[in-house]
């Protein structure tokens, strides 16, 4: 799989103007994102993820290392051609929406036909055709982060790098985002998400990093993180409650949950009692329940100020 | 070469109620035309056109002062450096909405100077020239405002942008005449403030020229600052 998005040990250190106060907001980050996935990033206020976007799309010079986005190295104007961004807490022009998406566009170098049909697919996909030649300064929060999300959609870009994008949305624009979100990636698109919506990273991300105080502390398949290989739960039928403690019954069913390395046992015991097995599956654990784990140490909000 | 334009327009119409306010004044200048006694308030007419003339230059600095502090603030400088726009045509944008912002105040100018004064008797012709000249240094001082901007908050960079301009003026009193000419906005405004328009005033075109090479020398200088900006963070 071809790496579209690559850190590369990289810090950053904000400094005070007389530079006798350092913060040190991303310390040796290191990760690859892959072509066609839609990569999670979590962390806690104050942990980097936005740093690390910034410095992603340029905005940001990195105090060391190294970074790639499609290829080219951050920064690299040309490229930013092939990617949507968008900012948390968007910020846009007060202009007619359909006149502000299009000045994006063609900030990408698009014009005549192509852009203003791009134009109309981006508004129709985030539902906002019916307001086109509204000034956005009279939309709501909620509308500017759809409108947000048109101008990163405009330019058809292969890598859609979005901080934050349900933020301000209510259930359904966020069920309706998370369904987009899955048909780019049907469509070949590679999304870097950055939420603080743990349920929804879980339900549609491939793969999840996890950041504390600058430091990446957890990486992987959201589905390895979830399953926790230290339990087992077992499901059966069969069993009279008296006969078996530690299990709770609910509609005729027991449900064990046992170490998983003594699930064997626990099944002969279950077939000796002559219960019939449903089913035999490794607790999962929520994104919430692994992101409160990596960062229970934080003793303070945010990333440690460094004298 | 089309975001740089994009930009420039998008800036205009950000400041167009600065543009506006500023407008009022031609708009004076071409009411005391209208309603007062024209020949007998000559010295009056070329007292509020040289002011005029003076506002835009400072309005200027304030454009390039403040464009980058304005659009960092609002955090929509992230949306269009997102794009496909490098930082030094990012700057450009800004440098050629600062000059469309003069071109429309000194055309204003131009004409209601044109009128005003032709009507109170002044020989007008060189007043288009002179405007091209003004266009010329506001474009110049609003591009060092920008330079000093990309690393100051807009108040330092008015006072620097001030300081460097005075510098060769005091220079040319100091040291040699010759100094004047090191930033060329001074002479230009001298020569447009000494004008009496009784006789044809002239503006060396080498003036013209050399504020417009100024002009991209400091935008080379602001790209080669900017480009190790980091954008996302506060300027104050």
């Amino acid at each position: 799989m071809a790496v579209v998005l690559e850190f590369e040990g990289l810090t950053k250190e904000y400094r005070s103007f007389s530079r006798r106060r350092r913060v040190r907001a991303l310390d040796g980050f290191t990760v690859q994102v892959e072509a066609g996935e839609i990569f999670g990033f979590l962390g806690p206020n104050g942990a980097g993820k936005s740093t690390a976007i910034h410095l992603a799309m340029g905005f940001m010079c990195p105090s060391s290392g190294r970074g790639r986005i499609l290829g080219a190295p951050f920064g690299h104007a040309p490229t930013r051609r092939r990617v949507g961004f968008l900012a948390e807490n968007v910020a846009l022009y007060h202009r007619r929406m359909g006149s502000l998406v299009r000045f994006y566009g063609a900030l990408n170098g698009m014009s005549g036909p192509r852009l203003a049909k791009s134009v109309h697919q981006a508004l129709a996909t985030v539902g906002l055709l019916d307001q086109v030649g509204r000034n956005v300064s009279k939309f709501s929060r909620g509308m500017l982060q759809r409108v947000g999300i048109a101008q990163a959609l405009v330019n058809d870009p292969e890598l859609l790098i979005l901080d934050e994008p349900t933020s301000a949305l209510d259930p359904l624009a966020r069920v309706a985002i998370r369904k987009l979100l899955l048909n780019l990636r049907e469509a070949g698109k590679t999304i870097f998400l950055s939420s603080h919506l743990l349920s929804e990273v879980e339900l549609i991300c491939d793969r999840v990093a996890v950041l504390h105080r600058g430091k990446l502390v957890r990486l992987g398949r959201t589905d390895d993180l979830l399953q926790s290989g230290e339990q087992t739960e077992i499901v059966a039928r069969g069993i009279s409650g008296k006969t078996l403690e530690g299990a709770v019954f609910n509609n005729g069913l027991a449900t064990l949950v046992v170490p998983s390395r003594k699930h064997r046992a626990a099944l002969e015991r279950l077939w000796d009692l002559g219960g019939e097995i449903v089913s035999v599956n490794p607790v999962r654990r929520t994104l919430e329940e692994i992101f409160l784990e990596v960062t229970a140490d934080r003793e303070s909000f945010g990333p440690k100020d460094k004298a | 070469m089309r975001a740089v334009l994009l930009i420039a327009v998008n800036f205009v119409r950000e400041q167009r109620w600065p543009i506006f306010v500023l407008l009022l004044w031609v708009l004076l200048l071409a009411f005391l035309g209208l309603v007062t006694d024209i020949r007998h308030s000559r010295d009056d007419l070329l007292f509020l056109f040289k002011q005029v003339v003076a506002y835009v230059l400072v309005f200027s600095i304030f454009f390039g002062g403040s464009a980058i502090y304005n659009e960092r603030r609002s955090r929509r400088i992230l949306a269009v450096l997102a794009k496909a726009v490098g930082r030094s045509q990012y700057l450009a944008g800004l440098i050629l909405g600062v000059t469309f912002a003069s071109v429309i105040y000194c055309f204003s100018l131009g004409l209601t100077g044109s009128w005003t004064l032709g009507q109170a008797g002044f020989p007008v012709g060189r007043v288009w020239v002179f405007m091209v000249a003004l266009i010329a240094a506001c474009t110049l001082a609003g591009t060092i405002a920008l330079t000093f901007s990309t690393f100051l908050n807009p108040f330092f960079a008015a006072g620097a942008t001030a300081a460097v301009l005075a510098l060769p003026a005091l220079a040319a009193h100091a040291i040699a005449a010759g100094w004047a000419y090191l930033i060329p906005v001074y002479p230009i405004a001298v020569i447009l403030m000494e004008s009496s328009f009784e006789k044809a005033g002239v503006v060396p075109w080498f003036l013209v020229l050399w504020a417009v090479l100024e002009t991209a020398m400091f935008w080379g200088l602001a790209a080669r600052i900017f480009s190790r900006v980091d954008v996302v963070v506060a300027v104050d």
